[in-house]
């Protein structure tokens, strides 16, 4: 049987423990509300008991550990759902944010200023002698301009500010990723293995957080240490205690602007195609595909008026006789900048049109003289309005715009292809949309999934440290039995 | 047995839930002050490119009209400058017993006359429309019949046999010019019998000198060249009808599209409404129930 004094280690090793539990449902209150925090069990155990002849006596009890409960397979899976939430909700905002504008349906809209140009042919079709009609040409054609023009750098604005943020989000995911890589090692150089929660929790809110910044795949190793790449494999971020950063090369990207470059090798390695979600992947992806998609079709119907318009243009006749440039002048730009096709040559069908619109202009000699357009078929015959009407039917030819780049028109009329480009724009805003809403519905059920599990319920807790003040108090009470026996039995044989 | 809710869990689910119900609210608002049912094309991609597809269709249905318009201008100049021919020359015919007869006073009488009408027809040839010559083909700016003055007295065409054609369809033009020597000349041309600023002439001409058979050959041509103003006033008249009909064509057409497009553009106000209503009542019994539910704990209890 053993002693009083070993029933008094009982009830102090009750008292302990109940007091460490008791800290580890304060540690649980505390975070109630911290991101990422993982709810935290004392594991108790009875502890070995002594033999007496053939009797064992228990020890009490004692504190085996503090464990996170977590399921660390929903963790990986928020992570990679985060990232492509994120990156819908940036495409989203941005593709919407511009439909207002590229998308105007109203009188205002793209489409109208095109259609409102051919229909100044019309009018002065009906009058080719009037000098106020073809003033009128030249100001619709300009505004035309102006309007694409515009559009287009609304569209590159927003390129430009995709590459800026490349750059702070570059900054940010190296951060990251190098505090990721320390709580790596310190969680694989504890012992035991895995014992670290909050330094696991840490990790886990600073996972989230580069989630949110770049697409990422994480998976994790024998000794809990996070292995991550970028989410189409390409480059690794962190290795265990190595983080990899990456960086922003100003200028090696499309259009002078940046690319994203792995330093993992002894070379740069680029991975700008690589990084397909998170904001970066999502301003990437708006920079040299959405937004500049959007661009191409600009230029493509750029290019079909500009053609279209020259090649017709020149075979007509001005009304100013006297004039050299009275026949056989482009309408768009200069002539002698002009190639065959109507087109400055630098603009060319294999790079799609490219900058179209920005060179795109009135002839300067027609601004400086409109009688110049030429509105008849004939030479010589001010009434003639052949070519006028020529130039006003382009309005619904089809086959007017080339939109795969091999030099032959093959959509149109140049109304239709501003109405596929907003069919196109809202087709894109509404699949970010739903891609959105979707993912955000996928991350919040898996959060709710990983809140079941890790999530800190007060009610729980309450429940918990009630329990556990009781069995402070029971412990407590049992210390003082075992005194006031110890207390019988030294004052009473002691007398 | 009961699944764990973690104390985060619903107000994550709540917010997530309002904030949809506010993005919704938004939306509904736009629409109902906007009258538009799409706030953005991602609303209704295809229903955006079909209202611009039907906006483009009125615009250029509008644009035709207005071409059709201009085309009546000159078709009602022409059909009035033709109707006033028409009247001259049927004046000539009055005259034509008078002036071939053998009294030679009244013949007198009915030389200033001729000559008043030769000169009303010349200026009806040279008939300005908005600053130009409708009777001159495509030479609009130059002065279509010029009287050569004595001694021959000829009156020449300037102009061309150029046609001015205006759009007033994707596939229907219309010509809005009659040539002026088709008109005046007829169809044997210049000095022919058809030639009725010639005859008007020789009328003139054979009044003043008292020449007889000059009057009376002149008079004859004057049935021939009457059948040939009536037959282009009938041509004018009947482009005047094919107008008619396409700019009535036109705009009923436009009120169709317009028609077409407010039904995939206008807001639903009804259903708006209702789910705007809707829309409220659940934010506020959201609002009401995450207030109430993180109201109670268990902490509440323990004393």
């Amino acid at each position: 049987m053993p002693g009083l004094n070993s029933s008094l280690y009982i009830g102090l090793t009750g008292l302990s423990a109940s007091q460490s539990a008791l800290n580890v449902v304060g540690h649980n209150i505390a975070n109630v509300n911290t991101p990422g925090y993982t709810r935290q069990r004392a594991d108790l155990s009875s502890n070995v008991a002594t033999a007496q002849g053939q009797v064992y006596f228990g020890t009490g009890v004692s504190l085996n550990s503090v464990t996170g409960i977590r399921d660390k397979f929903l963790d990986l899976q928020i992570y990679k759902e985060t990232a492509v939430q994120t990156g819908a909700d940036q495409r989203y905002s941005t593709v919407n944010a511009i439909a207002t504008s590229l998308g105007d349906t109203s009188s205002s809209g793209l489409g109208a200023q095109i259609q409102s140009f051919f229909q100044s042919f019309q009018d002065l079709a009906a009058s080719p002698e009037s000098s106020a009609l073809r003033t009128n040409v030249v100001g619709k054609a300009q505004t035309m301009i102006t309007s694409l023009k515009t559009q287009y750098s609304m569209l590159d604005d927003q390129r430009r500010s995709a590459d800026q943020s490349v750059g702070d989000l570059v900054t940010q995911v190296n951060s990251l990723t190098s505090q990721i890589a320390k709580l790596n090692d310190q969680i694989t150089s504890t012992v035991p293995v895995g014992s670290n929660n909050d330094a696991i929790d840490q990790r886990k809110a600073l996972t989230d957080q580069l989630s949110n910044l770049v697409g990422i795949n994480v998976f994790e190793g024998s000794k809990g240490e996070y292995q991550i790449t970028i989410d189409s494999g390409s480059a690794t971020l962190v290795s265990g205690s190595n983080a990899y950063t990456l960086s922003a090369a100003q200028g090696a990207g499309p259009d002078g602007m940046s690319a994203v470059m792995s330093n993992m090798g002894p070379t740069g390695t680029d991975v700008t195609a690589g990084i397909k979600n998170g904001q970066l992947g999502a301003q990437l992806d708006l920079r040299d595909n959405i937004l500049s998609g959007f661009q191409r079709q600009l230029d493509q119907v750029a290019a079909g008026i500009s053609s279209q318009v020259n090649l017709i243009h020149q075979t007509g006749y001005g009304i100013n006789a006297a004039s050299a440039a009275n026949h056989g002048t482009d309408f768009f730009q200069t002539s002698v900048a002009n190639g065959a096709n109507g087109l400055p040559p630098s603009i060319t069908a294999a790079t799609f049109y490219k900058g179209m619109v920005s060179s795109l202009s009135v002839n300067s000699t027609i601004v400086g003289d409109p009688s110049l357009i030429a509105t008849a078929g004939a030479a010589g015959a001010v009434g003639d309005n052949a070519n006028a009407n020529a130039i006003a039917n382009l309005q619904s030819a089809t086959n007017t715009v080339d939109t795969n780049g091999n030099g032959v028109g093959d959509s149109g009329p140049f109304s239709s292809s501003i109405a596929s480009l907003v069919g196109d724009l809202g087709t894109q805003v509404q699949k970010y949309q739903t891609q959105s809403t979707t993912q955000q519905n996928l991350v919040a059920a898996l959060q709710n999934q990983r809140d079941q599990v890790s999530g800190v319920n007060l009610d729980e807790e309450a429940a918990n440290m009630m329990n556990l003040q009781r069995g402070y108090q029971a412990s407590a009470r049992f210390i003082n039995v075992i005194n006031q026996l110890t207390d019988q039995l030294v004052t009473q044989f002691g007398q | 047995m009961s699944l764990r809710t973690a104390s985060t869990t619903q107000s994550r689910q709540s917010l997530l839930d309002l904030q949809r119900t506010q993005t919704r609210l938004n939306e509904n608002t736009q629409r109902i002050s906007s009258g538009n049912r799409l706030t953005s094309p991602g609303d209704d991609p295809s229903a955006s490119a079909m209202i611009l597809d039907f906006g483009t269709s009125i615009g250029a249905n509008t644009q035709f009209l207005k071409q059709a318009g201009a085309a009546t201008n000159y078709l009602t100049s022409t059909e009035s400058a033709l109707n006033t021919a028409v009247s001259d020359v049927t004046r000539l015919m009055e005259l034509m017993p008078a002036a071939s007869g053998s009294n030679a006073s009244s013949t007198a009488a009915v030389a200033p006359e001729v000559d008043a009408i030769r000169s009303s027809l010349l200026s009806l040839g040279n008939t300005q429309v908005q600053g130009k010559y409708i009777f001159a083909g495509t030479n609009t700016q130059t002065v279509p019949f010029v009287d050569a003055g004595l001694p021959t007295n000829t009156i020449s065409y300037a102009g061309n046999s150029g046609s001015i054609s205006v759009g007033i369809s994707a596939q229907a033009n219309v010509v809005t010019n009659l040539n002026g020597d088709t008109v005046f000349f007829g169809a044997g041309g210049q000095g022919s019998s058809t030639d009725l600023f010639k005859t008007v002439t020789d009328l003139s001409t054979g009044l003043s000198t008292n020449n007889q058979a000059l009057v009376q050959s002149a008079g004859a041509n004057l049935s021939g060249i009457l059948d040939n103003l009536n037959k282009m006033l009938a041509t004018v008249g009947g482009r005047q009808a094919g107008l008619n009909d396409m700019q009535n064509t036109l705009s009923g057409l436009n009120v169709t599209l317009q028609g077409l497009q407010d039904n995939l553009q206008a807001t639903d106000y009804p259903g708006t409404m209702t789910q705007f209503n809707n829309d409220q009542t659940i934010q506020s019994a959201t609002l009401s129930a995450m207030s109430k539910v993180s109201k109670t704990n268990l902490f509440d209890y323990l004393g």
